[in-house]
């Protein structure tokens, strides 16, 4: 309830965050959905948080190239309501309206919460089905790494000690693409139980592409490859859904078995795929 | 020694933290700040409260105790804790005859405030609205490992409910007949007031036929039923539940209860004519600040804005019982109506005084002189009992009056509830797609705190069926112990509630009302149980257990009903 003691400081400046960083045991605080609860908890104490919240220009969001770059502070609300990122990468704006409660996507972040990384977030699913890349700096390096290789376990990603997320950098969705998020909330933390996106594109009748990237099943967000190459082969989307996480072993908890968790992915991703398909012109 | 407590019961936390820590009660003073929702939880002396004060004591500085939100879930009180067997006879023509049932109450590790007279509460009421020729109750208290249990919104009631509700929906479909029909059948008749139940109490006034109709006309029974078999053909699993409820408020008379059952008022009409009411009730969240300004404002003919309603602080206001088991209004109110008579008798004494005439009558306020129509207004007859230049015949000055009001019986409210539920074949899970309640609490005084009061009972009732309960691992340890397990209905989750009334008065109290703190929890959850096993009726399923997971919807579908 009363967090350990701690330092904080607000850097003005990009650097200057960055310089912070490189030394000592700092948690970075971004829109504090995630660390304060666990900081009151006591399940995270750090000695010091650095407070992102006063440098400017990290919230931005533009599109360049073919790619919308999210700035890692912009809001869960500003992601689902942005102009850009509804008409570029609809399957990101429609995932984002659907983390949460409106008090927590006015305030949390999407580096914040991919920063995280929590088995059960929103986000993981559509930024793996969209094969966005997540942009990393700290004070002597910058890269970006595929976000399917981001997520790495449940609350572990690829960011190294010093590295901040800048930003989130997502491709242009196609013409002849369609894309869905569909979710089964959890009606007390409003997490994903579990959440699939869908990504397909078509020629014609037939699915040239697919992506379905399934949250809350198992450790951290994953694509079901079989899932999809059954989909590219012309294979139905029952038969496809249904064998979405035949290779994963689910989280069971008290609101829902392994077995539950496996079927409600299996019908999250059909139901996502019939609305991607739908939508794919 | 000053406590500041978040309670339901600032003069009985006196008394018994003064008697445990034996020190004088007039040394111990008790305040309870605003209060956001007590719901029971803070109808008890809890540990912990004794134990600051006995520090703040012991160590004379201020303390301060303030729980987590995993303390909490562990050191206040839980509700319901149940076990229900039914066994109702009826004749095939649907009338009701006799019920039956064993009753088993998880205690808990202790006793709490009121930890026993819950069964009690759930026997005394489990005919609900009906005639029953005969009732059979046994009631087991089991002491466990687990947190103690005690009043929850309800108290009692809406384990009474559910369990009648549920039996009277299972007898419907065993005899193949409506729900409505097969309670219209049964309900005590208008002209059966007051009425003696079989568990011995005496229902005051009711209309039960009233608001069912009224529900019913609101959903559009006839063609949701329509909709309902080509929902079915479709494939989909659409519900419509019904619960015509009946509930025992006004917490009540002395005899019935552990520690006194009247409450208090005192008004005080200061010398510029604004007024303070201090109520021995302690609203906190139900509004009475407002209620009782309303019922000050219409007895005396002063503005609303002139009152001023003083409550929960032990060194101010007379004692008084608390708010709890909706008695609030119909207890503490009715004190308020009768205290604000003997003040209005000493005003017209003043009156009579000022016009010199003893045929006259109070009219909004001012005393008018029946003969000759002149009168005197209200800021002259309160100068006048205040500057005290003249009194009339053994009057003293001043105009305080206190009222210490003992009700004779309890009130009995009631009111139908109709959820109209879709489950997803797919996931279990449920969507509410209409909600009406129609609740009957006597006479409204406030409609907007009135419905207000439903909205926050539906939202807790709609918790209880679908989502809560309280769980233990092997070790007994609490898993639900955060808000991230145990679900409660957020803001966003909440269908619109159709909420409206009928006004049947009670004749038990002056101001007819009856209560309705409780009424949307009590009617809530045997409405969606019913919902959504008329929607899994086609299946076979005849009864679920609350709460209705999804996963144990999904598993009963998979299993053909018969999980």
């Amino acid at each position: 309830m009363i967090p350990q003691t701690f330092d904080y400081s607000a850097p003005q400046t990009l650097q200057e965050a960055l310089a912070l960083l490189e030394n000592g045991e700092r948690k970075i605080l971004a829109g504090g959905m995630s660390l304060i609860p666990l900081m009151k908890l006591r399940l995270a104490q750090p000695a010091e948080v650095v407070d992102l919240g006063r440098v400017p220009g990290l919230n931005t969001i533009t599109e360049s190239d073919g790619i919308v770059h999210i700035g890692a502070m912009a809001t869960h609300h500003a992601v689902e309501t942005s102009p850009i990122i509804r008409a570029h990468c609809p399957l990101l704006a429609e995932t984002a309206g659907q983390i949460g409660d409106v008090q927590v996507r006015n305030m949390g972040t999407m580096g914040g919460s991919i920063a995280h990384a929590d088995p059960a977030a929103d986000y993981p699913a559509a930024l793996v089905a969209l094969e966005a890349r997540i942009h990393l700096v700290s004070a002597h390096s910058d890269r970006t790494v595929g976000a399917a290789d981001f997520f790495q376990d449940a609350f572990v990603t690829s960011i190294e000690p010093g590295e901040i997320v800048l930003d989130i950098e997502v491709p242009v969705e196609e013409s002849n693409e369609g894309s869905r998020y569909e979710k089964f909330p959890h009606p007390a933390s409003g997490f994903a139980v579990v959440g699939v996106a869908a990504r397909v594109r078509k020629s014609g009748d037939r699915i040239t592409m697919a992506r379905i990237a399934v949250t809350g099943m198992g450790t951290h967000a994953f694509r079901d490859h079989a899932a999809e190459q059954l989909l590219e082969n012309g294979a139905s989307i029952a038969e496809a859904a249904a064998v979405v996480g035949a290779s994963e072993q689910p989280n069971a908890d008290l609101f829902a078995s392994a077995d539950y968790r496996r079927h409600l992915a299996r019908i999250h991703a059909a139901r996502a795929l019939a609305a991607a398909v739908s939508r794919a012109s | 020694m000053t406590m500041f407590s978040s309670t339901q019961i600032p003069h009985l936390m006196r008394t018994m933290v003064a008697g445990i820590l034996g020190m004088p009660e007039n040394h111990l003073r008790v305040i309870t700040p605003e209060v956001g929702g007590g719901f029971g939880s803070k109808l008890n002396v809890y540990a912990e409260e004794a134990l600051m004060c006995f520090i703040a004591k012991r160590i004379g500085k201020p303390v301060k105790w303030i729980e987590s939100r995993r303390e909490n879930f562990q050191c206040t009180i839980h509700g319901r804790g149940h076990v229900d067997y039914y066994e109702l006879a009826a004749k095939r023509d649907g009338t009701m005859l006799g019920l039956k049932l064993k009753l088993i109450q998880d205690i808990g590790a202790y006793h709490q405030l009121l930890t026993p007279a819950i069964p009690t509460l759930s026997v005394l009421m489990m005919p609900g609205l009906y005639k029953f020729k005969s009732i059979s109750a046994d009631i087991i208290g089991a002491f466990t490992n687990c947190v103690p249990t005690d009043a929850y919104r309800g108290a009692g009631r809406p384990e009474a409910t559910h369990g009648i509700e549920r039996m009277v929906d299972i007898l419907a479909a065993e005899l193949k007949m409506d729900p409505v029909e097969i309670r219209l059948k049964n309900f005590v008749g208008n002209d059966e007031f007051p009425y003696a139940t079989t568990t011995g109490l005496m229902y005051d006034s009711g209309n039960y036929a009233a608001p069912l109709h009224k529900a019913l006309a609101a959903v559009d029974y006839t063609a949701r039923r329509a909709e309902q078999v080509q929902a079915r053909e479709a494939g989909k699993l659409m519900g419509i539940g019904i619960s015509t409820y009946g509930e025992i408020c006004a917490m009540g008379p002395s005899a019935a209860l552990p520690a006194g059952g009247w409450e208090s008022a005192t008004v005080k009409i200061e010398p510029s004519g604004q007024v303070t009411v201090m109520t021995g009730a302690s609203p906190h969240g139900q509004g009475e600040e407002t209620t009782f300004a309303q019922i000050t404002a219409d007895e005396l003919g002063v503005g609303i804005n002139d009152v001023m309603v003083v409550h929960g602080d032990t060194s101010v206001v007379q004692y008084g019982i608390g708010t709890f088991g909706s008695r609030g209004t119909a207890v503490g109110g009715a004190a308020l109506f009768y205290a604000l008579q003997e003040l209005k008798a000493k005003i017209r004494k003043f009156g009579v005084m000022l016009l010199g005439s003893e045929n006259v009558s109070l009219v909004g306020g001012s005393c008018v002189d029946q003969s000759t129509g002149k009168s005197v207004s209200f800021a002259e007859m309160v100068v006048a009992a205040h500057h005290a230049k003249t009194l009339p015949p053994n009057t003293q000055p001043g105009l305080v009056a206190t009222y210490f009001w003992e009700p004779p019986n309890f009130t009995f409210p009631f009111g139908a509830h109709i959820v109209v539920t879709e489950v997803d074949r797919d996931t279990g899970g449920i969507a509410i797609r209409r909600y009406i309640a129609v609740d009957d609490c006597g006479k409204v005084i406030n409609p907007l705190l009135v419905s207000g009061q439903v909205h926050g009972g539906v939202a807790q009732g709609l918790g209880q069926a679908l989502w809560e309960e309280a769980v233990y691992d092997d070790n007994a340890q609490l898993v639900t112990g955060e808000l991230t397990d145990y679900a409660l209905p957020r803001a966003h989750f909440m269908p619109f509630i159709e909420s409206s009334h009928t006004e049947t008065p009670s004749p038990v109290n002056p101001l007819g009302v009856k209560g309705v703190g409780e009424a949307g929890t009590i009617g809530c959850s045997p409405a969606v149980v019913n919902s959504v096993v008329d929607a899994l009726s086609t299946l076979g399923v005849r009864h679920i257990d609350m709460p209705l997971t999804p996963e144990k919807i999904w598993k009963l579908i998979q299993a053909g009903g018969h999980a």
